[in-house]
């Protein structure tokens, strides 16, 4: 007898040093977190190539910070645009800050491309060419010697056709801005504006980032807004802030209300401090277990996942109510023995409903699956290990609340042996299934949209002055080398040309539109040979050109035509900076780009994109809203599947030992999560996968409560003590419907309608013959 | 003496006037900018690759801030509207080509300036350019120089010469190229 306590002692101070270690190393590793949705989505099924694309393009968007400044004095805000960039680019989270251009740099974009003016040329030239209309070409080159006009001025002899100025004058830069005195002045606004574009050197979802970017922003907007310049942002650093602090706000508030509640309730319970602490030890351990290790599991912990993990708080502090409940009837040494049983089986059944998530091939769930696993073992561990020791002494008073609920309880009616309930709760069952039949499910990823009103409107101001629009779709294009992407591409944007002719398509951004494919390269150097030789001598002609010169002009074909822009030339060029993202993957053997879709993209439009797609095994089209929101709705139904099977295998083991009495502990659970989905899809018009993960949390608070009380056949003060966790549950999760984070809002009603229902239809599938009082 | 002391303090005013600084305001005061104005234009463009100049005439006609219609007519006929969202080039009724000035930096900057000229719309040129010159009753020369970075991409130099009404525009390019037009038969 001597021994056991000496290894329990043993136990306890190895599991101290446990969390202990734990927690400093994820100290260490420090904080990060994440509130984006598209984080919680599996990566798993789609092709790699294609996740590396879709990747790309957010992250493209991810690291990017745009501000427009605008105001009414000019020289004001030329000031504040440089103080301001200043301020930025002094930041380490800051790559760079791009807001002026040098007068040499604007020249350098030129002049790389010079040298391959006939190899490269602007796409209406080309369509001319094709078309055999020489004479047109000589046409706008004429009309552009004489304009008033006279941009570029290219060299009659190097290019007397101009279609080096063609091409310069139609690229079309990414942003509607120009340059004004070597600043980034935006186009066609009421006011001045001036535009500040940021890269970000790591990710937006990191707060310290946040914080320090939006603190150096804030820091001069205060200065800024006195002297009339407006500042307004674009980026997703913007959303991830403000989701995160929503989302932390939320949870932070939510947690110690329900903490402060449960405090309350606990000391009017027991009226004891020191219960209250044994109470608060599992539940804290547990949770500072959980978070340290999903912190160091992956790299970063997932805002929903705190918010499932909150919940945990009400599942976790079942075991030490248990334990000090049972303390009040039996010395210390015999609770243990007494409870175990109880104990496994509620860790047990708790711990498959979770894990099984954690088969589901979503980074998502197996976050949650992870601290739940993690928080509930560690709590069940500290009150196995712990309380026994902290916990000393006889047994204490009968506590007065226990006795309060079980008269409450003994109000409540049999479902045994009265058909009239029996009928009642198999009418709403059938109800709610009808309803559940007949139901949609909501699905769409953009529902989830948890951004507030005036950042999107902000946002939207700041994407029409640029004109810029984007759009999450693309196409994926794949080859063997990099060359047949392009010619691939070039063979896709003709049919891409034809849906925005049509008025169907707004625009789309190809890497084969700056670097031409070489095969269309020595098409276009041919085409331009052609031109010379039919339009030059007339052309000269008419300007009273001396032979000598027509003669130069020829020579100077005849040394650049040959020049091709390779990839290898063009990576090398300035110009290609804003591009080189296009491409995906460039190796010895295989090679893939994308084609970027932009502006809003119809049902008509997407039908055409499709069958694009369909018709061309060498490019895919792409859209990343459409796949998730498909992506939600499949796992919502891979997850029903995983939680009948988890609790086919739960059910198995409580079989064993329950035999017939079964149905008590899972019917109400079932029937509550029938009667929820119905409920919640008559109130939020639908369900998603929140919803149902939130059923899964109902599901094992449910179980456990039937488990316990099962045990102790249905001892007042299990009753307590299930009573007790399903309040905290409550608590925790009550006030997460009242939150504007719709992932949290799902959550939050999902466990208050289901656990009142499970709670209230517990005691009346209760055993009739078997009920003990509390004196009894 | 009388007579030789005038024709001192004349002498030592002349030059004055001609030096104190020649600002935009005093431009302001002296030329007009009509709501609509056309008239006629020779244009001689001077090409250093060919040593000569190609020389057009033709009419002009615009709306101040709306839209500027520039017609050659001699040696060929084109026809270019200028508004300050885009530049169209149309042929015989026909549009060839168009040109959305805010897709392309520099042709927004050129066609700014080229409007801010012909509308004589000094406050817009003063954004741009350092202005010397002499103002000689109402006749006056003014050298634009650029400030603008953006603008010294394209033009190195702008002279001007006018009275109520602007003359004479020469544009002087980066790379040697010139391009001057003279106004007549101007008519509000």
């Amino acid at each position: 007898m001597n021994s056991r306590p000496l290894s329990l002692k043993t136990a306890a101070a190895g599991w101290l040093l446990f969390v202990v270690a734990v927690t400093v190393l994820a100290l260490r590793q420090g904080p990060s977190f994440d509130s984006s949705i598209m984080s919680l989505l599996p990566e798993s099924t789609q092709q790699p190539l294609v996740q590396r694309a879709a990747d790309l393009m957010a992250e493209r968007f991810s690291k990017r910070l745009i501000l427009l400044l605008s105001g009414v004095e000019e020289l004001r805000l030329r000031g504040a645009v440089t103080r301001l960039s200043g301020s930025l680019a002094a930041l380490p989270d800051v790559s760079r800050v791009i807001w002026r251009l040098e007068e040499s740099e604007v020249e350098q974009y030129r002049t790389e491309l010079y040298s391959y003016r006939y190899a490269v040329i602007d796409e209406g030239i080309r369509a001319l060419l094709l078309a055999g209309d020489f004479q047109q070409v000589q046409q706008r080159a004429l009309f552009q010697l004489y304009s008033p006009l006279s941009v570029g001025g290219g060299s009659i002899v190097e290019d007397p056709f101009g279609l080096f100025t063609e091409l310069t004058l139609n690229r079309r830069s990414e942003f509607n801005v120009q340059v004004s005195d070597s600043l980034l002045k935006v186009s066609g606004t009421e006011q001045p504006t001036y535009m500040l574009m940021v890269e970000l050197a790591a990710d937006p979802f990191s707060p310290a980032l946040q914080k320090r970017v939006l603190g150096a922003v804030e820091a001069e907007q205060a200065v800024l807004t006195d002297v009339g310049i407006k500042v307004d942002m674009s980026g997703m650093l913007l959303h991830a802030a403000a989701g995160a602090q929503q989302a932390s706000g939320e949870i932070s508030t939510i947690g110690l209300g329900s903490l402060l509640g449960i405090v309350v309730v606990m000391w009017l319970t027991f009226r004891q401090l020191s219960s209250l602490l044994l109470m608060l030890v599992p539940v804290v351990v547990g949770s500072i277990t959980a978070a340290a290790i999903t912190l160091l599991v992956f790299e970063r912990v997932h805002l929903v996942t705190f918010a499932f993990g909150a919940g945990l708080v009400g599942v976790s502090i079942d075991y030490a109510l248990h334990y000090l409940c049972e303390h009040r009837r039996s010395s210390s040494d015999g609770i243990l023995v007494k409870i175990m049983p109880g104990l496994l089986l509620g860790l047990f059944s708790s711990v498959m409903a979770y894990a099984a998530l954690a088969l589901a091939p979503f980074p998502g769930l197996r976050q949650m699956a992870t601290f739940s696993v993690v928080g509930l073992s560690a709590a069940w561990l500290t009150v196995v290990l712990w309380l026994p020791l902290l916990a000393r002494g006889g047994p204490q008073q009968p506590l007065a609340l226990a006795a309060h609920l079980d008269r409450l309880r003994a109000g409540f009616p049999f479902a045994e042996g009265n058909p009239l309930l029996v009928g009642g709760l198999l009418v709403s069952l059938l109800f709610s299934v009808y309803t559940l039949w007949s139901s949609k499910s909501l699905d769409d990823i953009r529902l989830l949209q948890t951004s507030p009103v005036d950042l999107l409107k902000q946002e939207q101001s700041v994407q029409r002055a640029l004109g810029v629009s984007s759009s999450s779709q693309f196409f994926l294009i794949r080859g063997d080398s990099l060359e047949q992407c392009l010619q691939r591409e070039e063979r896709l944007t003709a049919r891409l040309e034809g849906l925005k002719a049509a008025g169907m398509l707004e625009g789309y951004q190809a890497l084969s539109q700056v670097l031409p494919s070489l095969r269309r390269q020595a098409e276009n150097s041919a085409l331009v040979q052609q031109l010379y030789e039919q339009q030059l001598p007339p052309y000269l002609a008419m300007l009273n050109v001396s032979d000598h010169l027509l003669s130069d002009a020829y020579l100077s074909l005849a040394r650049t035509e040959g020049r091709r822009l390779t990839p290898e030339i063009w990576l090398q060029q300035r110009g290609s900076d804003s591009w080189k993202d296009l491409i995906v993957e460039q190796s010895e053997w295989s090679a893939a780009t994308l084609v970027r879709l932009t502006g809003t993209i119809g049902p008509e439009t997407r039908q055409h994109l499709i069958a694009l797609s369909d018709s061309d095994s060498a490019a895919v089209y792409i859209d990343q809203v459409q796949n998730i929101s498909e992506l939600m709705g499949s796992y919502r139904g891979q997850i029903v599947n995983w939680v009948v099977v988890a609790y086919l295998c739960v059910m198995l083991v409580l079989g064993v030992r329950y035999k017939k009495q079964i149905w008590r502990i899972l019917l109400p659970p079932l029937l509550a999560s029938v009667v929820t989905l119905a409920l919640l899809v008559t109130l939020e018009q639908g369900v998603n996968l929140f919803h149902l993960m939130a059923l899964i949390l109902v599901l094992g608070i449910g179980l456990d409560m039937g488990i316990f009380l099962m045990e102790t056949r249905q001892a007042p003060y299990t009753w307590l003590a299930v009573s007790l966790s399903s309040y905290t549950s409550l608590l925790a999760f009550g006030l997460l419907a009242l939150s504007d984070t719709p992932v949290l809002h799902h959550f939050g009603l999902t466990v208050l309608i289901g656990l009142t229902l499970v709670w209230l239809l517990t005691p009346i599938m209760r055993n009739k013959t078997k009920e003990k009082t509390l004196h009894g | 003496m009388i007579r030789r002391l005038f024709s001192l303090i004349l002498m030592l005013l002349l030059p004055l006037s001609a030096c104190a600084g020649f600002t935009y305001d005093q431009l302001e005061k002296v030329t007009v900018s009509p709501a609509h104005l056309d008239g006629h234009f020779t244009q001689e463009k001077y090409l250093s690759a060919l040593d000569a100049s190609l020389v057009s005439t033709g009419v002009f006609s615009y709306q101040r801030g709306r839209s500027i219609r520039w017609e050659t007519l001699e040696p060929i006929k084109n026809e270019l509207l200028m508004t300050p969202e885009s530049i169209i080039n149309r042929q015989g009724g026909q549009e060839l080509l168009q040109l959305e000035t805010a897709s392309n930096p520099v042709v927004k900057v050129l066609s700014e300036i080229f409007f801010a000229v012909l509308t004589a719309d000094w406050a817009k040129l003063s954004g741009y350019f350092d202005l010397s010159g002499t103002l000689e009753g109402s006749q006056w020369t003014a050298e634009l120089v650029p400030t603008d970075s953006a603008v010294r991409q394209v033009v190195t130099r702008v002279e001007l010469k006018g009275d109520s009404l602007l003359r004479e525009v020469v544009l002087h390019e980066n790379g040697g190229n010139r391009t001057a037009i003279r106004f007549d038969s101007l008519s509000r």
